[in-house]
């Protein structure tokens, strides 16, 4: 196994899950897909895995979404009874609203000002978001800015209207 | 920008303000930036506001989270999964039943199939239960060799199952067209995971896979299973079966002789059955952290090797309570993962 695949594996894994989740919103799809691009990468061995794995997972959860349309049809069947499947405890409840929230605001910003906040979070540097988004390096600083500044409205103003979260 | 001494005169924008909170600022501008915040209030006040508007953002999107998981080892990854002992033994019902359901439904549903054979429907069942050599080239340049074998599972049906219930195996065979058209359908997805663990059997326990017209299918159903009722299921399993509760529960059916092995089949419509196979958790299962008994666990982080090995095919397996559930049907590998997850302890008997 090379070694260089292993320690971006041990490193970035984790942030991977978090920044698949975040276009899929479901934790296990996400680290399905985020072992996935990890197993692509041990194929290809790309130069420069790191960035050629945050590639690789934008186009799995643009897949996923698509695929997930298509599957909707088969689970509007289950959707009858959601709730019988699993009753969450109050703090889930909670913390499920939260999530709903944070991915209508998410949804607030414009595609690439979204990415480029999804790759910070996912602890890229402006260089790497550079290359990764097609922007320049000294645009990076004001897109985060205005991504950030749009974030936190967004989601101030779901939190009060509660109109974003219906639609999340 | 950030070079005015004067400060109100010309002020940093939000975008330098940012990326030097980011650290990502190139230091020449950051030391002109940091003499220019010295003499500048204005600044200062916005440097502040940035900094609680960057955290405020970093907790808003941290909220949403994943629950984190140890990452599988990388080997792990690299490795096509291999089958549990639980598949080895049920491989060939499987194998056997599909034999006789494709082969009886091309008989009953298409008659005319025999008088106009196409180019790549060969003119003999087109069910061929695969021993592990079968798919060398010899095998594919010789059909006849691998109809012959299709019989003979057929014929080990019959032996296995002498009292295999006709009505069960009618209703095999009806869909099994459709059946088949799904397999099809289906093999895109299904094929990679099958060809990459027949790649790896090389044991001689290794299992039969199917092969359809020539390419890999989906394992079927054990529709020679005696059906058992809800009250005998819940017996052998030691607790409530699991299923899909929002789905009509057509038969429960048990493994022959004392596997402990109940299949639940379950009707998503008219010409869709799945089949949710469960039996109690080996004990090995619940040593790594007792998670066999966690309603929803998740069992993508391996704690220990013995725990990846378990979850041997990770696309349809996983612990309801204290039972080891498999999922199979004519649906995409996505479809029955999903599926798979909603999976749930049936409500118990009025």
């Amino acid at each position: 196994m090379p070694d260089d695949i292993a320690e971006v594996y041990r490193n970035t894994y984790p942030a991977l899950v978090r920044f698949l989740y975040r276009k899929v919103w479901d934790a296990e799809r996400a680290e399905d897909l985020a072992q996935e691009a990890f197993a692509r990468a041990l194929i290809h061995r790309p130069e420069n895995t790191r960035g050629w794995l945050f590639v690789v997972a934008a186009n799995m959860a643009r897949d996923e979404a698509r695929r997930a349309a298509r599957e909707k049809r088969h689970l509007t069947l289950l959707k009858s009874e959601p709730d019988a499947v699993h009753t969450a405890p109050e703090e889930s409840i909670d913390a499920e609203t939260r999530t709903k929230r944070v991915r209508a605001a998410l949804d607030d910003l414009t595609p690439r000002d979204r990415e480029a906040l999804l790759l910070w979070d996912a602890g890229m540097s402006y260089d790497e978001i550079a290359t990764q988004t097609g922007l320049a390096r000294g645009a990076i600083g004001t897109t985060l800015a205005r991504a950030r500044r749009r974030l936190v409205e967004a989601y101030d103003a779901g939190r009060e209207g509660g109109q974003h979260v219906a639609r999340g | 920008m950030q070079d005015g001494k004067e400060g109100s005169m010309s002020h940093v924008d939000e975008g330098t303000l940012h990326a030097y909170l980011d650290g990502e600022l190139p230091s020449a501008e950051r030391t002109s930036l940091e003499a220019h915040l010295a003499d500048c209030a204005t600044c200062r006040a916005t440097l502040t506001e940035e900094r609680a508007l960057r955290e405020r953002a970093t907790a808003v999107l941290g909220s949403a989270r994943p629950v984190e998981h140890p990452a599988p080892p990388l080997e792990q990854l690299r490795r096509a999964p291999t089958p549990s002992p639980w598949r080895v033994r049920r491989s060939f019902a499987w194998a056997a039943s599909l034999a006789l359901a494709l082969g009886i439904g091309y008989y009953i549903r298409t008659p005319s199939y025999r008088a106009a054979p196409t180019a790549h429907t060969p003119a003999q069942p087109v069910a061929v239960a695969d021993n592990r050599d079968a798919a060398t080239a010899e095998d594919k340049a010789r059909p006849q060799a691998s109809a012959r074998r299709g019989a003979r599972a057929v014929n080990e049906v019959a032996k296995v199952a002498p009292r295999a219930d006709t009505t069960t195996v009618q209703v095999a065979a009806a869909p099994a067209q459709r059946v088949a058209d799904s397999l099809r359908m289906d093999a895109r997805s299904v094929s990679g995971a099958l060809v990459a663990r027949a790649a790896q059997d090389r044991s001689p326990a290794a299992p039969t896979s199917i092969i359809v017209d020539g390419v890999p299918a989906r394992q079927l159903t054990p529709t020679t299973w005696p059906v058992i009722n809800r009250r005998v299921a819940r017996s052998i399993l030691g607790e409530e079966p699991v299923g899909l509760p929002g789905l009509a529960t057509r038969a429960f059916r048990r493994a022959p002789g004392t596997d402990g092995t109940v299949v639940v089949e379950q009707v998503i419509d008219s010409s869709t059955v799945i089949q949710i196979f469960q039996r109690p958790a080996y004990p090995y299962d619940s040593t790594g952290g007792g998670y066999a008994n966690e309603g929803r666990a998740r069992v993508r982080g391996y704690a220990t090797e013995d725990q990846a090995r378990e979850r041997s095919n990770p696309r349809f397996g996983r612990f309801v309570k204290g039972l080891r559930v498999e999922i199979t049907g004519p649906l995409s590998t996505d479809s029955l993962n999903r599926l798979l997850e909603q999976v749930a302890p049936l409500p118990p008997l009025p």
